[in-house]
Formats: structure tokens, C-alpha cells, sequence
């Protein structure tokens, strides 16, 4: 149909809104990093790029972003699959159906904060164990039992990550259990002569999949550019991709600068390159139609 | 006279792939013109043009002796109606009969004496207030098809309006338009991709395939056109009529594959589509196809005919 | 074989008590800190509760009234311009012969990391005087909100939707009529959930408010942030209660309004 004015004030808003701001703010961001524009420019240099590109904080900061996003990725998919296969009939109808949204309330500062109260060296989990061990007449441990706060292995950004998003993903599986016919699925299989482990893992752990690829590629994203929770229970080094750009930028001093539009640039890479695989992923859901 | 409906060298391409290809028709009164085409053959896109939502690369459309292509589709007097009645869900079945005069801004004391009579009309009184979900599909299609007499169209374009009914409430849809049709001497458009609706609906019967057009003057033509594969189909079932009198026999061949998606056939045609009344429609035996063993109800495949 | 199948349905309801407690716990352990005093170290449970700092919060003194009414204001104009502009753009793309190349435009900030994106965007928000004022944060959280809203309604613009508005023309209706008489009810339902969870985007979001910010900008996360770094759990709670509760209830009346990562639900 020919456009009308609304639909010429839609495209005219997202050319204002973000291709320009957006386009504007990448082209400077490469600019400075080649010192083509900024207060300390001195002319154009690679100079930027190879002194970040041979940094070990920037090889580490990004290697800490995929871990966390994969074995985010992981443990969500895996934990939230189970849940949805097991749970199947509590999912659909009684309270742990309702239940399991009150996570989806909790935004990444809230969860952070709990997680570092909780788990923290002294923290509420240490006192309720004790006290439990107490009780029981048990000895424990001092000290964390878990280490999450500033951890090497970036634990507890992990799981607080997998904490929030599993009862999203758990839903979304169960619901794509009905709407896509899996039971059907699973019988006509069964007849077919499948063994269960076959039909779990040949016909519905893969058509469920299938259908939240797009979802979970977004998860992976926006994980790997995650901010709050990192800032607060990662450890100084090395840092998620996130909080070291915003470190570099927000220390105010201006040769860290270039850098750090060297770290947003490099994130966008990594972001384009897997949001042109989310296109290539099946479109039945049309996230990205 | 002046044609009522005259469409001159009308071409669409969209993105380099030509859709229309110099379509030329006319209406020369309150004809119902049916045109056949498969899904894709740009049968949409045709009607779109002519009520002012697509415009055209090349071609000129006139209407009662009035250019329409400056016109937008509030202004042209031309209703489009869809395969899905597209009743507002929000409206009932009175408030949506009262949509098109209520966007014209006619008063209330207009509006509520026709919507009642087109109720009547429609034998849809006792679901005036009624929401959309709670009637048959039959019932919704009477609606929209309400929907658009009431604004008193100059003419009439239907993207296969029966295409989502079952067979019998198809039937009695069909024998409605063609009352309606007769009684208000409505022109219309009718376009499907049932060759034996085509000759049902329409006065006359044109062809429309990979974006080029073209009217059958007689019936015989329509017959005779190898695209349609009317006389495939005719030959597969007078074969079979022969072998059940000669049991013995094998069975006849498939027909080869035809036009019309849903049920190929052909009907004898109405009394009041004189230009396609063609004694050619006569078969070697001198015995036309009733209409009985062919209409779309019919069993259309030689396993379900022999049960 | 009886015994099995008794044996796995009772694992299946240790299981459903474990999620069940594991959805509860956090939001308990918020309400439970808000009201705790004296908490020495090393014990289990709060030597006292009081609903002091809840009181002292609705009477008006203290400054997490102010950041509650700031984060509400923020994000009611956030949630209504991206909702509004989401919606006309999201329309506008479906029905474009160049759908695919704009949707992915709408996926950058929908995708991206605001704290990376704003970190490049910061230049363009300080030459336009934007940084650090509440404006600048509002502008800046429109930009995230509108991709997703785009992202969120774009599933909305079947070609069923478009017939619905040809049709209005064609019965007489002008573009004005066809999006309050037709369009605008079909979507009435879509069109609130939209706007609550482009509220919520924008409720809960810290780094980017921080950024653009410049950290005066004072909403409810970064409250919650503020709190901790000063070593104050009870008020980090509170602040946490405040993101939280509201959202909580709306969620549990209304579970379509639940916010999620993708689109498709």
C-alpha cells in the first residue's frame, strides 16, 4: 500500500532516533580512535588500535565477556529446559505458574545487590548455614562457602545472570511445548519406534531450541554487554566489556579515551556479527522478519 | 454508451518483476466480471489498483466517465471485500454494519433506519448486537458484505470472498451475491481462483495469469483454453462414466493438473449469463455435465467418486 | 514400577517447592532487610524490625521519595513517547519493501549494551548540552526503549492489520479515522503491555542513567547502587523494594505485561 503520513513520520523517527545519533556516534568513535578528531589528536594514527589490540586487558576483558555469556547460555538453557520438561503441569496451571514471574520483576542492580548481600564473606547465606549447623549440631566452614563476590571464575556474575533469566527461558519452553505440538510430536516419534532418550534428545530438545534460537542469540547478547551485575561482583581485573569501557571512558582522562572507543568498536563488531546470525536463524518466531 | 468500468494499459512491476502487463478491460454495466487466476497471478494487486490502495506504473482506470487514478480510495466508490470478513472485533455486529456511513459522517437518525432494514435484509436481526466472534463465518461474510452495500458502492471488488467458507455455506453466499448483485444492479469484480465459481458468478469470465489478462468471449473459448484444462477434465469423467458402464475396464488417467486449485470442474451455466450459453458446452452424446454430479461438492477424485 | 513412578512424582514436588522458594526468597530477603535493624554480625536473624524507614520514606523526608517520583516521571515520559513512536515506526517497517535493512536498525539499541552505546553517544549528548540533566537521561533511555518497542509491536502488523486499514478507506475513513477507529482498538491490549514493559526498560535502568547521567541524575537503581557502595543494605532494600514491588504486582495481575529478552512469546 503507498505509505501515508504516519508511516512517513515512523521511518523519518527511526532515521532521528537512531540511525543518526547512532551513525554519528560510531563514526566518531572511529574517528577518535584514530586520532582523527579529539583534544589530543595529533593526526591520524593506528596507534590506538595496535597499543589496545596488543593489551592483555582487552584479550582478557573479552575472553571474561564470551565466558560469561556462554556459560550463561549454558547453564540457563539447560536449567531452564529441564524445569519446562519436568515441571510441564505445574507450569501450566497451579501456583508455580504465577510464581515463577516474581523473578521477572527484579532488574540486574536488584539482583546484583542480592547476590553480594547474600553471599558476600559474612553475608546472609554464611549466617543461615552456621546457624542451621548450629542447630544441627554440625561444624561448618567459616569464611564464603561459595565464592561469588569478586571471584576468579566470575561465579557469581554467572549465576546471578542464569538465576534471573531461567524462569523466563522455563516459560517460554513450555510454551513453545504446546504451541509447537511437541507432545504430538514426541508420540508420533515413539511410534516410529524411538527409545525416550531418542525422543528427548532427537525430537524435543531440538524443536524447542530451534524455535527460541533467536531468543536465546539475543540473551547471548545483551549478556555479553551486561553492566550492572559485573560492575559489582566482578572482580579489577580483568573486567566484562561493559564495565571496562565505561571505566576507560568515565576516568575523565583523555588519553584512556581512544581506547575506549577502541573497546565500543570492537564490541560493535562482535554484536553485528551475531545479530547477522540471529537473521539467519529460522524466522517461524519473525523476531527479526 | 460509455463502459461503466474502463481499464486502460495497466502495468505494476514490483522491484523489476512485472506483476501487471498492460491490462485492458471494461464493465460495460451492472456486470459481475469473474477472473480466474492462481494465487500470485497478481489478481490482488489488479483490484488494489482499482480501489485507489496500490498505484500503477503505467495505464489509466475510469469509472462511470470519471478518471479515478487522482483520486484516493475514500473518494472513488469503490469497495474492496476480502477473503476474511475483517469485522471489527470491538464492534458488534450493528456497529459494524454502521462503520462506513459513521466514517461519512452521516447523522444517527440515517444510519439506524438502514443498518435495521440491511439487518432484515440479511436475516441477521436477531444478531444485531451480537460480537463478531459469536457468529458462523457464513454470518460474518453477510456482514461485511452488508458492510459495503450500505455505503452504496459505484462498484464492487471481491478477492475471493468465499474462499474460507465450506462448501454449502459457500453456495448460499454465492446465490446471495448474485441476488444482491441482480437487485441493486451492482458491477462488480469477481476474483477466484475456482474456474466453475467464475462461471457461476460472472456474466463473463476472464483469464488472468502471470500478470497478463484476457476476456473469453464465448464459452467455448473458456472450454478450449489448454491453461484452464477444462476439457481434460471433462475427458477424465466422461472416460470414467464409460468405464462404469464397462466395468472390466481400467481405470481412467489422472486429469493433468488444472488452473482452479480447490475443485476443477465446470457447471453448466446460469440462465442469466447470456454470453456464455453456448450449445458447445454439449458433449459428443449430446448430455451436458449436470450440475449435481459436478458442482463443488462433488467428490473430485476418482477414489472418493467410486465410494 | 509403581514405586518408581511415586518415587519420581514426589522428586517432581521437591523440585516444584525448590523453584517455588527460589522465586519467593529474593523478593522476601528485600522486605526482610527494608525492615531490619540491628543486624549484628554473625547472626542469623535481625535483633529488631521496624517500619521506621518506611515511614520515613512516605512522610517525605529523605531523599528516596525524591528518586521514587524522579525514576515514575522519567519513565512515564520514556514509556509513552517510545510506545507511541514504536508503534508508528514498527507499522511503517512491516509494510516496507526494505523491512528487513530498518528492522535491524531497531535492533541496535535493542541489542546493544546502553552503557557502550552511550559511552560513543556521550559526545553527541555533551555538544548538545544534554549530558547530565534529567532531559538528557529521558532522551537518551527513549532511544533503548523505542527499539524495543519497535521490536515488540512489529509482529503486531499482519497483513490482516493492513487490510483492516484499507478497508477503512475504502468504506470513506481517513488516515486519522483508520488508526482510532480501527487500529488503535485492535491493538488496545498490545499497546498497554508495550507500554508497560517500555516503562520498565527504562525503570530499571542504571548504566546508562549513570553515564549520560553523570551520576546526578538520581533514579531508583542507581539509589539501590548508592546505598551499597555507602555499605547500607537496609536502605539498598528499600530503594530495591521500591524498583521492585511495583512492577511485582502488575506483573501478577496482568502475566502478559511480563518483560522479556526477545519478542515472540
Amino acid at each position: 500500500m503507498k505509505p501515508r503520513l504516519p508511516d512517513r513520520v515512523g521511518i523519518a523517527l527511526l532515521m532521528l532516533v537512531v540511525a543518526a545519533p547512532v551513525g554519528f556516534s560510531l563514526g566518531y568513535a572511529l574517528l577518535y580512535s584514530i586520532g582523527a578528531v579529539g583534544l589530543l589528536s595529533e593526526g591520524i594514527t593506528a596507534e590506538h588500535w595496535l597499543a589496545m589490540l596488543q593489551r592483555r586487558e582487552l584479550w582478557t576483558s573479552l575472553l571474561l565477556s564470551l565466558h560469561v555469556a556462554t556459560t550463561t547460555l549454558l547453564f540457563t538453557t539447560s536449567a531452564a529446559l529441564a524445569l519446562a520438561l519436568l515441571l510441564r503441569r505445574p507450569l501450566e496451571r497451579g501456583p508455580l505458574s504465577a510464581l515463577l514471574y516474581v523473578p521477572l520483576a527484579i532488574p540486574g542492580t536488584v539482583a546484583a545487590f542480592l547476590t553480594f548481600q547474600l553471599f558476600v564473606g559474612g553475608g546472609l547465606v554464611e549466617r543461615w548455614v552456621s546457624a542451621l549447623g548450629a542447630t544441627l549440631g554440625i561444624a561448618t566452614p567459616s569464611g564464603e562457602l561459595v565464592p561469588m563476590v569478586h571471584d576468579p571464575w566470575a561465579l557469581g556474575i554467572v549465576a546471578t545472570h542464569v538465576a534471573l533469566a531461567i524462569p523466563f527461558f522455563a516459560l517460554l519452553f513450555a510454551e513453545l511445548y504446546r504451541t509447537e505440538a511437541v507432545s504430538e510430536l514426541e508420540t508420533l516419534a515413539t511410534s516410529l519406534g524411538a527409545s525416550r532418550a531418542q525422543v528427548l534428545w532427537r525430537v524435543t530438545v531440538p524443536v524447542l531450541l530451534r524455535r527460541a534460537s533467536t531468543n536465546l542469540v539475543l540473551f547471548f547478547i545483551v549478556v555479553l554487554g551486561s553492566f550492572e551485575i559485573p560492575l559489582l561482583l566482578g572482580r579489577q581485573t580483568p573486567q566484562m566489556l561493559s564495565v571496562l569501557t565505561y571505566r576507560k571512558f568515565a576516568l575523565f582522562d583523555l588519553a584512556e579515551r581512544p581506547e575506549a572507543y577502541v573497546l565500543a568498536l570492537i564490541y560493535t563488531a562482535v554484536v553485528f556479527l551475531l545479530l547477522a546470525l540471529v537473521r539467519r536463524l529460522p524466522q517461524e518466531g519473525g523476531s527479526l522478519g | 454508451m460509455t463502459p461503466l468500468l474502463e481499464v486502460h494499459g495497466l502495468s505494476k512491476a514490483f522491484g523489476g518483476e512485472s506483476v501487471l502487463q498492460d491490462i485492458s478491460l471494461r464493465l460495460e454495466g451492472a456486470e459481475t466480471l469473474a477472473v480466474v487466476g492462481r494465487s500470485g497471478c497478481g489478481k490482488t494487486t489488479l483490484l488494489k489498483i482499482l480501489a485507489g490502495l496500490e498505484s500503477a506504473d503505467a495505464g489509466s482506470v475510469t469509472l462511470a466517465g470519471e478518471a479515478l487514478d487522482p483520486l484516493p480510495p475514500q473518494r472513488r466508490g469503490v469497495l474492496y471485500l476480502y477473503q476474511e470478513a475483517l469485522l471489527f472485533p470491538h464492534l458488534d455486529v450493528t456497529a459494524n454494519l454502521a462503520f462506513g456511513l459513521e466514517v461519512r459522517g452521516r447523522s444517527k437518525g440515517e444510519i439506524r433506519p438502514r443498518v435495521e432494514q440491511m439487518l432484515e435484509e440479511l436475516g441477521l436481526s436477531e444478531h444485531a448486537h451480537k460480537a463478531p466472534h459469536q457468529l458462523s463465518g457464513g454470518q460474518r461474510q453477510r456482514v461485511a458484505f452488508g458492510r459495503a452495500l450500505l455505503v452504496e458502492p459505484k462498484l464492487l471488488l471481491l478477492d475471493e470472498p468465499f474462499g474460507a467458507l465450506d462448501t454449502d455455506t459457500r453456495a448460499r453466499m454465492q446465490q446471495l451475491f448474485r441476488q444482491v448483485a441482480e437487485q441493486r444492479q451492482l458491477p462488480a469484480l469477481f476474483v477466484t481462483h475456482d474456474l466453475k465459481e467464475a462461471i457461476k458468478m460472472g456474466h463473463r469470465v476472464g483469464h488472468l495469469e502471470k500478470g497478463r489478462f484476457r476476456v473469453f468471449d464465448s464459452l467455448q473459448q473458456l472450454v478450449h483454453d489448454p491453461r484452464l484444462g477444462v476439457k481434460e477434465e471433462m475427458d477424465f469423467w466422461i472416460r470414467l462414466e464409460r468405464q462404469a458402464e464397462a466395468p472390466s475396464a481400467v481405470p481412467p488417467e489422472e486429469p493433468p493438473e488444472t488452473p482452479s486449485e480447490a475443485s476443477p470442474g465446470v457447471q453448466a451455466p446460469e440462465p442469466q449469463t447470456p454470453e456464455l450459453q453456448a450449445p458447445e458446452l454439449q458433449t459428443s452424446q449430446g448430455k451436458a455435465p449436470s450440475a449435481s454430479s459436478l458442482d463443488s461438492s462433488a467428490p473430485t477424485t476418482p477414489a472418493k467418486a467410486s465410494s | 514400577m509403581a514405586e518408581g513412578e511415586e518415587k519420581g512424582r514426589l522428586q517432581r514436588r521437591l523440585l516444584s517447592l525448590a523453584v517455588a522458594v527460589g522465586c519467593v526468597a529474593p523478593v522476601a530477603v528485600l522486605i526482610l532487610l527494608s525492615i531490619a535493624t540491628r543486624w549484628p554480625a554473625g547472626q542469623a536473624w535481625p535483633a529488631e524490625l521496624t517500619g521506621e524507614r518506611w515511614g520515613e520514606l512516605f512522610s517525605g523526608r529523605g531523599a528516596l521519595l525524591e528518586s521514587l517520583v524522579l525514576s515514575i516521571t522519567l519513565s512515564l515520559a520514556v514509556a509513552t513517547v517510545s510506545t507511541a513512536a514504536g508503534y508508528l515506526t514498527s507499522k511503517a517497517i512491516a509494510f516496507s519493501p526494505h523491512r528487513h535493512r530498518l528492522l535491524l536498525l531497531a535492533y541496535i539499541p535493542f541489542a546493544f549494551s546502553p552503557v557502550i552505546l552511550g559511552t560513543c553517544l556521550l559526545f553527541l549528548y555533551l555538544r548538545l548540552d544534554l549530558a547530565g540533566t534529567a532531559g538528557g537521561v529521558a532522551l537518551a533511555q527513549t532511544m533503548f526503549s523505542y527499539g524495543f518497542a519497535v521490536i515488540f509491536f512489529i509482529g503486531f502488523w499482519t497483513p490482516q492489520k493492513q487490510a483492516y486499514e484499507e478497508l477503512v478507506y475504502t468504506l470513506g475513513g481517513s488516515t486519522w479515522t483508520a488508526y482510532r477507529r480501527a487500529l488503535l482498538p485492535l491493538s488496545r491490549g498490545l499497546l498497554a503491555v508495550g507500554f508497560f514493559q517500555a516503562f520498565l526498560i527504562s525503570w530499571f535502568q542504571y548504566g546508562l542513567t549513570l553515564l549520560v547521567g553523570g551520576g546526578r541524575v538520581k533514579t531508583l537503581p542507581l539509589k539501590v547502587f548508592d546505598y551499597v557502595r555507602e555499605a547500607n543494605p537496609y536502605y539498598a532494600a528499600l530503594a530495591s523494594c521500591l524498583l521492585v514491588l511495583p512492577p511485582l504486582v502488575l506483573v501478577l495481575l496482568n502475566r502478559r505485561a511480563a518483560p522479556s529478552f526477545g519478542v515472540s512469546r
